[in-house]
């Protein structure tokens, strides 16, 4: 019955609801029979007229009036009392002919962007149905707060959009990868489904040959004439049961694809099965050196060691403002004064690390020819 | 034991004796370059040709004998690309053909006709050293027909940063990405420089991506050992965009620093995706690090005026703080663009050393970085790019021609 409400009793209990979206009086509907609230003009004489709103308020207008306002930029809302400014982007058409429903989903679906954990991102079920409760209330104060509610709904929901924003694009990834997943589960069913159907397809025509044949063994039977009729009797119970089997085989075949369809949907994921999260990998803290760490062992590094071949460039301008290193200098000598100590060839040949003979042959060579050192630049 | 020294000038000696080789051998005027004529000096002059596969001949001296082992292990299979410095092939084990490798032949150079090229040597000599999950490993070597040299090496077929960088319409990615990246590469050239060695030519198309997303420092044409006091090096090395001011200076001994300078372009680029100090001219690119960086004066750098080919535009600008960076790098934070101003200091004593990179907070604050598996991809033209990036002649930027000749002037015999 309440569809049949006047407009002006359905608008008046928007407002007590809606109030607060705009200082317009009401949310009026959009109507099959409805004229333009902006220009008049009613449908009887623009038969696609269509109506579009823009979410910053609400109002409905048609898209005529859209373009004529808005194409030259920014402009304020025609309706009177509302002061908000709209632009020709924000305009769409409404999905819900209730306007009032139409601005909820767009909030329930803005909050629901932002508060996207899932049960699994909670310790026990009593804090998820808190959690739960808590984005209720909140939407509930966006919907159909007062002033002062709706703004601390807001602040509310931007100070956890901020707070959490890794976290909600992360749950954002894996809210996607999960319908991917039942996207494909549903295409597998489908698959299996159409795979279903083209075999009992099939099978059907199958049967038709057999009974085409069947039929014209039984007149070329009746042509021979004799004895015919109890030979095919005996014939036909014989094909029956051949049916018989032959469907038999059909079912068998059909359940056993289905089983292998289940098989592999359930490799992606089980229905009403808990889809089991992976083990959050034991990632430590980020290791820049990756594990690797150079710091000598049979010696301790000093900055500023010196030695007389070459201090004499440590005052040389060349050196000190190409920003040369002495330190790196000194690591390298010690470095190469220590490196071989320790190292055992024989053993290394054994457990087979390192180099191959042939390697080692050629490494005698070339130690007898380091003397020539070819040094390039 | 990441490094031997023992092992260093052993592994490559037969090549660094090849100049003293050549008189001895049969006057044709191609060297040999991986047999060891000290040994076998009586049978090099009459042999046959040692190249046909099948059929060895009984008398291959044990180094060649190793060379053709160590040749028959790979199947060479397509190729890749091809490049005046140097031809890239896929290949694969010949045990196990899932077992994949890119194997980049060298080809002999018109300029090196008597010997390696010296690049191709410094690509041994320390990729035969350097074992890191972040630098591109050297799998074998051995040389083919014509002596050319082909270095079997690790497969990377996601391709290059590069790419990633600049296909700014299909990859998109965050500070945590640039933060993986970045620490992979920082890893890298800490353990070059805690293993003395230079790379002295890092960029983004250096920065090869293997199948599960690590990064890779490849191309070691340019790098060199640290080098003793009162030695010089040339200052002619990293490509232009990616060349620290004390080399476009033209000092001739320098150290660690010239890396880290490279890392923050490359930081820069991954953050703004364009190249940061884009000079088409050596002049060019010193005007733009005093323009966007500042000008190096005595105040900022000692000494600065006194080197060899210190010119600066004439208005000088004062060094920019972090704030000014904080616009157009902001989106790695407050600590990323410190970190960023850091490796970017005009005096490389004052540089951040790449350990002390390691060590700056930005890698403790959030977002963490990214797992390598997660970081952006691209699927296709990986293989054609990583066979681009191997294939060209160390310090180059790919677009222009002149940016190739300036690094044909490496002029490795005046320095000495």
């Amino acid at each position: 019955m309440s569809r049949k409400a006047p407009p002006g009793a359905r608008g008046a209990g928007a407002s007590t609801s809606n109030g607060t979206t705009s200082s317009a009086p009401a949310l009026p509907t959009i109507s099959t029979e409805d004229m333009c609230p902006v220009c008049k003009t009613i449908r009887y004489l623009n038969k696609d007229m269509e109506f579009l709103i823009n979410p910053e308020c609400y109002h409905s207008m048609c898209s005529n009036c859209v373009n004529r306002l808005f194409n030259d930029g920014p402009n304020q809302c025609p309706y009177a009392g509302c002061n908000r400014t709209l632009r020709r982007k924000g305009f769409r058409s409404a999905f819900f002919g209730d306007l009032a429903v139409e601005r909820e989903v767009d909030i329930r679906r803005r909050v629901a962007a932002v508060f996207n954990q899932a049960e699994d991102d909670f310790e026990t079920l009593r804090d998820y149905n808190n959690y739960l409760q808590m984005v209720e209330d909140l939407t509930f104060d966006l919907v159909s707060g007062g002033e002062a509610q709706r703004r601390t709904a807001e602040a509310t929901l931007g100070r956890w959009e901020a707070e959490h924003k890794a976290e909600i694009e992360r749950n954002r990834k894996a809210g996607r990868e999960a319908d991917e997943q039942s996207r494909r589960r549903l295409a597998a069913e489908r698959d299996a489904a159409r795979q279903r159907r083209v075999e009992a397809l099939q099978e059907a025509e199958e049967e038709k040959r057999e009974r085409v044949r069947n039929r014209e063994a039984e007149l070329d039977n009746l042509a021979l004439g004799d004895a015919g009729a109890g030979a095919g009797g005996a014939q036909r119970v014989q094909l029956k049961r051949r049916g018989q089997a032959a469907a038999n085989r059909a079912v068998e075949a059909a359940v056993h694809t289905a089983v292998a369809a289940a098989a592999d949907v359930g490799r992606l994921s089980i229905r009403g099965l808990k889809e089991k999260k992976k083990a959050p990998a034991p990632e430590g803290p980020y290791d820049p050196f990756a594990g690797l760490d150079f710091v000598p062992g049979r010696y301790k590094l000093h900055t500023g060691l010196g030695h007389p071949g070459i201090d004499k460039y440590k005052d040389d301008p060349a050196h000190i403002t190409g920003g040369y290193s002495f330190d790196e200098y000194t690591a390298r000598a010690m470095f190469e004064a220590f490196a071989g100590l320790g190292v055992f060839i024989e053993d290394e040949m054994e457990a087979g690390i390192g180099l191959s003979a042939g390697e080692v042959a050629t490494m005698s060579a070339g130690i007898a020819a380091v003397g020539d050192r070819m040094e390039l630049d | 034991m990441a490094v031997s020294p023992l092992v260093a000038p052993a592994t490559s000696s037969p090549f660094k004796r090849q100049p003293s080789a050549v008189p001895s051998s049969n006057g044709n005027g191609t060297p040999r370059l991986l047999q060891n004529s000290n040994n076998n000096n009586s049978n090099n002059n009459n042999r046959p040709a040692p190249n046909s596969n099948n059929t060895l001949p009984m008398t291959l001296d044990p180094i060649e004998q190793l060379n053709e082992d160590e040749k028959r292990k790979y199947v060479k299979g397509k190729k890749l690309g091809e490049g005046t410095y140097a031809n890239v092939y896929l290949g694969h084990a010949r045990h196990d053909p899932s077992v994949l490798v890119a194997i980049k032949k060298i080809k002999v150079q018109q300029q090196y006709q008597d010997g390696m090229a010296p690049d191709a040597v410094r690509e041994l000599k320390y990729l035969r050293e350097l074992h890191h999950p972040n630098i591109i490993s050297l799998v074998s070597v051995f040389s083919s027909k014509d002596q050319n040299l082909n270095l079997v090496l690790e497969y990377l077929p996601l391709g290059d940063l590069e790419m990633l960088i600049r296909d700014v319409d299909r990859v998109r990615y965050g500070a945590g990405d640039i933060k993986a990246w970045m620490g992979m590469l920082a890893r890298a050239v800490w353990f070059c420089h805690d293993n003395f060695v230079l790379h002295r030519d890092i960029k983004p198309n250096n920065l090869l991506i293997a199948a599960d997303g690590e990064v890779k420092l490849a191309d070691f044409g340019l790098a060199r050992a640290f080098a003793d006091p009162g030695r010089r090096m040339t200052a002619n090395v990293i490509t232009r965009w990616y060349r620290p001011p004390e080399l476009l200076f033209g000092a001739r001994h320098y150290s660690g620093a010239v890396d880290v300078w490279s890392v923050g372009m490359v930081f820069a680029e991954l953050i703004i995706r364009a190249p940061f100090l884009a000079g088409n001219t050596e002049v060019e690119q010193i005007a733009l690090i005093c323009k966007q960086i500042g000008t190096p004066t005595e105040d900022n750098w000692p000494g600065v005026t006194q080197l060899r080919e210190y010119t600066v535009p004439t208005d000088v600008v004062a060094v920019w703080g972090k704030e000014a960076y904080m616009g157009r790098f902001g989106a790695v934070g407050a600590d990323g663009v410190d970190l960023l101003v850091k490796t970017v200091a005009l005096d490389p004593k004052k540089r951040i050393t790449a350990r002390e990179m390691l060590e700056h907070r930005w890698w403790r604050t959030d977002p963490k970085p990214t797992r390598k598996e997660d970081l952006p991809r691209k699927s296709s033209g990986g293989e054609e790019k990583m066979a681009a990036d191997l294939k060209r002649r160390p310090g180059i930027v790919e677009e222009e021609a002149r940016g190739a000749k300036v690094a044909r002037k490496l002029d490795f015999g005046q320095s000495k």
